[in-house]
């Protein structure tokens, strides 16, 4: 039987289920190998007997938190897709400034229609099988953990830094141009692309590992003069750091 | 002892001559950076390079690689291993990274035949161009008795001879092999050697040898004595704090040869290919087996086993250095985490 999958949204863009219909000549021999069977983006039927959810977006309003725990009922294994999903994302930009005034720019007067609670990475609602980072997620690892499950072999996320893709593909380093990069406490997979195209990694996938987010405090600090706001600002974009104080 | 002097053109016709039957590879300057890139004709490459950011280890070990692929489909499982069998020149080699080629022909030849490397190696035709003067500073390739290399080419180029804008015009070639011997037969380039190109070569070898300073405080010989002392040393902890465990100075090593191999299946399920990529002793999972245990857990561990493998242990199992102080690492290291600095600071510290 093929296993029932579900691909399911929360407050996102929803980017990252976008992403698996741009899986392109790849997508249909994923079709081939699963039964999809809830799908929002790309199907009107729905059903709840799910093999493999996957979720996007952030636990943000009293109706995610609902939703996160009927898809975890529905579902007997959960995957977290993308950078809200994993860490909160750009969604956890309002947990570090006051409700009134976050609800006020962005719903005006009509915020009280809207209630709104602290963004969260799923993680922190309901258990949360395996999580696939990336804003967007990295459609290739997608399809790597869909090979991994449907070949019964255990599947991880790579626990090493965003450096070593972007070595392997040979990238001038952007500190020899004076850019602070994130790239060396980001956990990889994404294959360097921000670097390779000239950007900066901004730690979208996350902080790879506590002993590189102790390396970064000491190096931004002591090699770099990075003022330790910015620092925290920089990790917060992506929600990789929620908290007030660096290592 | 030279066996050949040409002019910048001659190297290049020569060059181009031999990549009638071959591809080019060789140092392409980016902004005010040099890497190795294939191009289609020797006037591409800029020779007189300072140093390339990534050693030419890739153009041998290629980052990631299939070594082969595989089929059950039809219930016999088949298997059909990959070979690079393409003819290359790669022309522009400096002494440092042509110590570190002689190394990995030893990992990859002598200690086990790996039949991708060497295929590679056997296609390979290696033009060496010395360095005049330290490439940038930091380097300590004097040290490591790296900075000249008698030996690893097809052919090696002397810059001799500089033009008003710092270009060379005048090479003295010192052939290697018997490759390298009818390349410049059939080449037919440049002149037969002088004596007075033979005192220009020693007159060449004087300068450089007073342009190289020393930059630790012990020699290539005396490491292994300097870090057998240092083992308990706090310096490895102490300065593993800045460690990001991020590979970098493993990656761009000319002599880091370490690798990891994976399967990659397709999505039926019934075939796929193994696949080698690099890897590195200081990524966390390096040392990591079924268990699953770690054997060096903590960056401090891993920064030591790394300075160790460069300064004693490959010397010791190998007679070849395990390091050629191209200071690449020193250079990659966004940690600022340095060889030469550390081996200062052991120095003073015995
Ligand atoms: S992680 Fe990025 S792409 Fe995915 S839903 Fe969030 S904002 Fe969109
Ligand atoms: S550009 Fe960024 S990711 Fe790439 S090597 Fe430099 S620090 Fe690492
Ligand atoms: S490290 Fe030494 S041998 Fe290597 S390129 Fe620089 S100067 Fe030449
Ligand atoms: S490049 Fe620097 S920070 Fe990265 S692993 Fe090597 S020593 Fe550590
Ligand atoms: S350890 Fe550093 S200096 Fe030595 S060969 Fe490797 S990159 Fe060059």
């Amino acid at each position: 039987m093929k296993p029932r999958i579900a691909i399911f949204s929360l407050t996102g863009c929803e980017g990252c289920s976008l992403a698996i219909l741009e899986l392109e000549d790849q997508l249909l021999a994923v079709l081939d190998a699963v039964e999809i069977v809830n799908f929002r983006e790309g199907m009107t039927e729905r059903a709840w007997d799910i093999d493999i959810g996957f979720v996007d977006g952030a636990v943000s309003t009293p109706g995610d938190e609902a939703e996160i725990r009927h898809y975890r009922e529905s579902c007997k294994v959960l995957v977290a897709i993308g950078a809200c999903a994993c860490l909160g994302g750009i969604n956890t930009l309002k947990n570090h400034q006051l409700a009134a005034e976050y609800r006020g720019y962005v719903y005006g007067e009509r915020a009280a229609w809207f209630p709104t609670t602290a963004a969260r990475p799923i993680a922190a609602v309901v258990k949360v099988d395996y999580e696939l980072p990336g804003c967007p997620m990295v459609k290739e690892e997608f399809l790597r953990f869909v090979k991994h499950l449907l070949a019964g072999r255990q599947f991880r996320l790579p626990d090493y830094a965003v450096c070593v893709e972007c070595k392997k593909r040979g990238n001038p380093c952007l500190y020899d141009r004076g850019v602070v990069c994130l790239g060396p406490m980001t956990r990889a997979g994404c294959d360097a692309i921000c670097p390779t195209y000239g950007s900066k990694c901004e730690a979208c996938r996350g902080i790879v590992s506590p002993e590189a987010l102790a390396a970064a405090a000491l190096n931004l600090r002591d090699q770099y003069h990075v003022p330790q706001e910015e620092v925290l600002a920089g990790l917060r974009l992506y929600g990789a750091y929620q908290e007030e104080k660096l290592p | 002892m030279l066996d050949r002097v040409v002019h910048r053109t001659d190297l290049s016709a020569l060059i181009d001559e031999l990549a009638r039957t071959r591809r080019i590879v060789g140092p392409v300057k980016h902004e005010d950076r040099f890497f190795y890139e294939a191009v289609d004709r020797a006037g591409r490459l800029d020779l007189d390079f300072t140093y390339c950011v990534y050693s030419p280890k890739a153009q041998l070990l290629p980052p990631k690689e299939t070594l082969l692929t595989f089929d059950r489909t039809t219930g016999n499982f088949t298997c059909h291993p990959l070979y690079d069998e393409r003819p290359t020149v790669l022309a522009g080699v400096h002494p440092c990274d042509l110590h570190a080629i002689k190394l990995l022909d030893h990992v990859f030849g002598a200690e086990h035949a790996d039949e991708q490397y060497l295929s590679r190696r056997r296609h390979m035709f290696l033009i060496g161009i010395d360095c005049p003067h330290p490439c940038t500073a930091g380097v300590f390739c004097r040290d490591m008795h790296a900075h000249v290399a008698d030996s690893g080419f097809d052919l090696m180029c002397y810059p001799l001879e500089r033009d008003q804008a710092g270009r060379t015009v005048r090479y003295g070639v010192q052939v290697g092999t018997t490759a390298g011997q009818e390349a410049i037969l059939y080449g037919r380039v440049g002149t037969p050697p002088t004596p007075e190109a033979e005192q220009h070569l020693a007159r060449y070898q004087a300068e450089k040898d007073r342009a190289f300073p020393k930059a630790i405080p012990v020699d290539s010989a005396g490491l292994p004595g300097l870090l057998a002392k240092s083992y308990d040393s706090l310096l490895w902890e102490a300065t593993a704090r800045r460690c990001y465990s991020c590979g970098s100075c493993n990656l761009v090593c000319p002599t880091c040869y370490c690798f990891d191999i994976h399967d990659d299946g397709a999505l039926g399920g019934n075939g796929g290919e193994r696949v080698r990529e690099w890897d590195g002793c200081q990524l966390r999972g390096f040392a990591e087996v079924a268990g699953p245990h770690n054997f060096r857990p903590k960056p401090g561990s891993r920064l030591r086993h790394r300075v160790f493998r460069k300064g004693k242990w490959i010397l010791e199992r190998t007679g070849l250095p395990g390091c050629v102080g191209c200071a690449r690492c020193d250079r990659a290291c966004t940690a600022r985490i340095s060889l030469v600095d550390m081996y200062k600071q052991l120095a003073e510290e015995v």
